[in-house]
């Protein structure tokens, strides 16, 4: 009788949290504000300046007055009206044009005659009256194309007046000078500070570069800048320190594995030559538990310096199948059945004997915690996964968070792993790229998931 | 069957000596890789027995410098080291297969066996397993020395598992030793073969189990009572 169980169904795989790190200011940011803010305050200062000098000259800021109402007047004059409001805050304001036939306009009288007799030119007089200033003068007009002189008288106190005339000024020698030159600079300073920064850049990129697989590559260091340069040395220092731990690390596990698996096997061969008893058969029980202790410790130490290539063609269902008959007599020892099923497509890039492992101790995780008679399922695929249930209590949610953790055990008095077969688990998928999450599904039991990126070297070589 | 033992370690060398030596092996020992190829050049070992931490140098270099001279004899790592890429590379190096420490003595007799080809050979012509026992050149089974009524293939169904006895043997190995390439072969031929066996055991009170790993193959189990 063919047998069947339910296949998983595809789930979306590689919906991998990033965690949103808060966004720290740029050096580039902060050098462009900082330049922001001095052109700013330059810009600030320049006005000042502009307004302290005219307050010192009045006579100029008379003139300037007259000539800006002036050349309102060339585009308001309707016949002879010149159409002039006057500045503000005037006393008394008056404006009119002159008829340069005559030496003394109308009503010369209550107006100052030119000062030049009869020739019309431009001219502004000021004078101090007793609360305030009067401000008289001629100005040549041009209105359609016709040249007419404006006589204009003005009364008034204060710097009210001024008001327009200054602002005409900052506009005419600040602000038009100063902003075009502003932009310049800071499109100038935004590509120099780019470029100063290139070199930070392009380390950047080296040193997310690195691969704990080849800790002999270094980073190049950039002729300019200095700081740039420094930065990169002590980074280069730094790993060169990180590759001797490695070595270390590394010759540390291939020496332990040696140093503690001798006496273990002496251990093992020495108690198997005792008559047989109860205590011989606990002490080879002991014997296997420390093996595997020693085994799983290694593995750990193993995959924490992810010190295997990750890169072949794996057939998950393949080394399923290897991992299902190496336990199947364990399981039969324990009275429980095996159940595999192979779903289709469930193949990855990986370690082939480091998929084995992830199989093994979830298989050895399952036999530990089913109860009952019911078979432990392990099933590879559809797609680049593979998931093993057990029909035991389940994992509560509370659990769950700690099952992963190294030496962690429910019940630390019973049992007899040491904690370490899920941990390595963790850390092998990892290594793969991969996740293990933990399902209970609603029949009962706990399903152990493993899902693996899609195989991305086989897809380039089609 | 003489097997060449190299392993640094005394006590260790003794231990598997004595136990090999149990299950019908004769074992010459050595402890560094100059006295191995010594003995090699002299001859006459049917399998190699290799450590590969000794002390005047690398077991595998050993390995691949007997491949390198056309020297066949089957080579059994036996080694501390077990990590992710070992394995692979004693293979690679030109060993027929690799254990890691620690070893237990039937499982390293099986081994050896499996390697020098005559499964059983060393001891008997004839495969026990439990109370059943199967000799292949008659084509006979006997539970509890008495002999049963059994078909042709299900005799050879029956040698296959013994063989492997404990492991599981894949469903396709089983159909390619089983049924000539060109005979038609049912999906359920092999599932009655395996039913009608199990009757068999079971009415002649054989305490084996032919056990089912769905999805890989089948596996002959003898349960612990039946072994003690």
């Amino acid at each position: 009788m063919p047998f069947s169980f339910r296949c998983l169904q595809m789930r979306d795989a590689g919906k991998d949290k990033i965690v949103s790190n808060k966004r720290t200011p740029s050096l580039f940011r902060q050098i462009a504000v900082r330049l922001a803010i001095v052109t700013l305050i330059f810009a600030l200062l320049d006005v000042g300046l502009v307004v302290f000098t005219y307050s010192r000259q009045p006579q100029s800021l008379a003139q300037e007055l007259l000539s800006l109402e002036a050349d309102k007047a060339a585009s308001q004059t309707i016949g002879n009206n010149p159409g002039l409001e006057g500045p503000p805050g005037a006393d008394r304001w008056f404006a009119s044009y002159v008829d340069p036939t005559l030496s003394n306009p109308n009503g010369a009288t209550t107006i100052h005659p030119s000062p030049n007799g009869g020739t019309m030119i431009d001219w502004t007089k000021r004078e101090k009256l007793q609360n305030g200033f009067r401000i008289s003068g001629l100005r040549e007009v041009n209105v359609d194309g016709e040249q007419r002189w404006l006589y204009m008288q003005f009364e008034g106190s204060g710097l009210k007046s001024y008001v327009p005339v200054i602002a005409n000024e900052l506009i005419q020698h600040v602000a038009l000078p100063l902003i075009p030159l502003s932009l310049m600079m800071l499109l100038f300073n935004i590509f120099a500070v780019r470029r100063v920064l290139d070199p930070l850049r392009k380390a950047e990129e080296e040193v997310d570069g690195l691969d704990p697989e080849n800790m002999s590559v270094r980073i190049n260091e950039p002729a300019a800048p200095r700081e740039v340069t420094t930065l990169v040395r002590a980074v280069n220092r730094a790993l060169e320190r990180l590759d001797d731990a490695m070595t270390i690390l590394r010759s540390f596990t291939a020496n332990a594995a040696h140093e503690l698996r001798t006496p273990l096997s002496i251990m093992q061969l020495s108690i198997d030559q005792l008559p047989k008893s109860e205590q011989r058969e606990a002490l080879l029980e002991d014997n296997r538990q420390m093996t595997r202790l020693v085994n799983q410790m290694l593995d750990l130490a193993q995959a924490d310096a992810k010190a295997f290539e990750t890169d072949a063609v794996v057939d998950l269902a393949k080394v399923g199948r290897q991992a299902v008959s190496q336990l199947a007599p364990k399981a039969f020892q324990a009275g429980r059945d095996l159940v595999f099923e192979d779903c289709g497509g469930a193949i990855i890039n990986g370690h082939e004997e480091a998929i084995y492992r992830i199989y093994r101790n979830l298989i050895d995780n399952a036999l530990a915690h089913a109860s009952g008679n019911s078979p432990i399922e392990i099933a590879a695929g559809p797609g680049p996964r593979f998931h093993v249930r057990d029909h035991g209590p389940g994992v509560s949610e509370q659990d769950a968070a700690n099952l992963f953790e190294r030496f962690w055990r429910k019940d630390r008095s019973s049992g007899t792993g040491a904690g370490l077969g899920l941990g390595i688990v963790r850390k092998l998928a990892e290594a793969h790229g991969g996740t293990v999450t933990i399902e209970n599904p609603r029949s009962g039991g706990a399903r152990f998931v493993v899902v693996f990126p899609d195989p991305a070297n086989l897809r380039r070589s089609k | 069957m003489r097997l060449l033992l190299v392993e640094d370690n005394a006590r260790l060398a003794n231990l598997i000596r004595d136990g090999l030596d149990r299950q019908g092996f004769a074992i010459d020992w050595y402890e560094t890789v100059e006295g191995a190829v010594h003995a090699v050049q002299i001859g006459g070992f049917d399998l190699i027995l290799l450590d590969l931490g000794l002390p005047d140098g690398d077991g595998l270099e050993l390995v691949r410098s007997l491949r390198a001279g056309n020297n066949p004899t089957p080579i059994l790592i036996m080694t501390a080291r077990g990590g992710l890429d070992d394995r692979v590379a004693g293979l690679d190096a030109g060993a027929d297969d690799y254990v890691v420490k620690p070893l237990e003595i039937p499982e390293l007799a099986a081994r050896c066996r499996a390697l020098l080809r005559r499964p059983g050979a060393t001891l008997s012509t004839i495969l026990q397993a439990g109370n059943v026992s199967l000799e292949p050149a008659e084509r006979m089974v006997s539970v509890k020395a008495q002999k049963i009524e059994i078909s042709p293939r299900e005799v050879d169904l029956l040698e296959l598992l013994m063989r492997r006895a404990g492991h599981v043997v894949a469903k396709p190995a089983i159909e390619n030793a089983l049924y000539s390439m060109d005979a038609e072969v049912t999906p359920n031929a092999l599932e009655a073969s395996i039913s009608r066996l199990r009757k068999r055991l079971v009415a002649a009170s054989a305490d084996i189990e032919i056990k089912t790993v769905h999805g890989v193959g089948y596996a002959l189990f003898i349960p612990v009572s039946a072994n003690a």
